[in-house]
């Protein structure tokens, strides 16, 4: 599968949702030895775990054999980490979106999505989800 | 860079919904030469959230290329072929070759445009952002009502927020149907009259997504019905375009790729 890497380095760029040095087995941990992203990990399908002492891991349904480890400073920025992680898909937006949408239906009987012409697009869709 | 390709191509063929699908030409991506007879390769493309995936055919089991669609924009381009409903994915970067695409029709051509420009993590998280404070209105006038007017607050459901349907669960992925996310698994609760409803009645998903109390979208984007202007507006121009070139060019199905 073809991508462009300097794509990627280009979103690495952009502001961060959370950034810090965290141990990774297998990559360079540290920023200023590595100028450039080492690597890069979407994060649709994922399952984010906790792992002892102060670690997490996140794996994939697509490759589950594998697990990417990561060492944090703390309890605390372990937690801050999982908690970022879990929200970071777009599935997980979709369902927040979709979630809204219906309660707001169910409260005023209008579709809130509606004056924004973007009630027909189908990743707002209830049936999408069913797939 | 290393990539999680596996589970990316995993995800491409899973059966999550797709977004947006359809047969466009391309023109030489990064590492591609263009071809020789200039008319391009055709292949099929599917766009899952912000992930615009290319396969050689419909039944392709292994995706050609991807695309994560985050600070890009998308515009209307010329193809090397005349009457190609040309259109290109543009990043600020340098070095960076954009890529150009063209759909079978104008139609096919807007509707792509339109999924593609819309597609980034920052606008789904914009219009959730949105919708969240819709919401927060919504209930925190029904609250303000029931105080006024005494009335018995009965039984109704009691919404919950994707993070508790099931915890640890994989990002967008449920596992049974009992973790139906959509919050249409209901719990009625009952619930005594007069309480302050407003109050505990906030946490909603999006409230855990804005917890860092971070904006990741940049200020001047951060009223979604501005944004959705600026959209509109580029959508507008554009069309202005096709309709114009239409009137010049043969109407086209495009639907015939579609069995």
């Amino acid at each position: 599968m073809r991508f462009n890497e300097k794509e990627l380095q280009a979103l690495s760029r952009q502001p961060a949702e959370l950034a810090a040095e965290l141990g990774m087995r297998g990559l360079c941990p540290h920023r200023r030895v590595c100028p450039q992203p080492v690597g890069a990990l979407l994060l649709e399908h994922c399952r984010v775990a906790q792992e002892e002492p102060s670690g997490f891991s996140i794996s994939f349904i697509g490759d589950p054999e594998r697990k990417y480890h990561f060492e944090c400073g703390s309890e605390e920025q372990c937690q801050e980490w999982i908690a970022a992680l879990r929200r970071a898909s777009y599935e997980f937006m979709r369902r927040s979106l979709i979630f809204y949408r219906n309660e707001i239906q169910k409260m005023t009987g209008k579709d809130p999505l509606e004056q924004f012409g973007i009630s027909e697009e189908a990743r707002f869709q209830l049936s999408g989800l069913q797939a | 860079m290393k990539l999680n390709e596996r589970s990316v191509a995993h995800y491409a063929l899973s059966d999550s919904p797709a977004d947006h699908t359809g047969f466009l030409r391309t023109w030489g991506g990064p590492g591609t030469p263009p071809t020789p007879s200039g008319t391009g390769r055709r292949c099929w493309f599917v766009l899952k959230g912000n992930l615009l995936f290319s396969f050689e055919s419909r039944e392709g089991r292994a995706p050609l290329s991807l695309v994560v669609l985050e600070g890009c924009t998308v515009e209307l381009a010329e193809a090397p072929v005349p009457e190609e409903f040309a259109f290109a994915i543009r990043f600020d970067a340098p070095g960076v070759r954009p890529h150009l695409l063209a759909a079978d029709g104008p139609a096919a051509q807007e509707a792509w445009v339109k999924a593609l420009s819309r597609a980034s993590f920052g606008y789904m998280r914009l219009v959730v952002r949105e919708l969240e404070s819709q919401l927060r209105d919504a209930r925190q006038s029904l609250a303000l009502h029931r105080h006024s007017s005494w009335r018995v607050v009965t039984s109704r459901c009691k919404p919950q927020a994707p993070d508790r349907w099931s915890p640890g669960l994989e990002n967008g992925h449920s596992r049974s149907r009992d973790c139906s996310p959509t919050g249409l698994v209901e719990e009625p609760s009952s619930r005594p009259a007069g309480r302050g409803l407003a109050e505990w009645e906030l946490q909603g998903p999006a409230n855990l997504l804005l917890g860092r109390g971070q904006s990741p979208v940049s200020p001047e984007t951060s009223c979604f019905s501005t944004l959705h202007d600026w959209y509109g507006q580029e959508i507008m121009e554009l069309r202005q375009g096709w309709l114009q070139r239409a009137r010049g060019a043969q109407p086209e199905c495009e639907e015939q790729n579609r069995p």
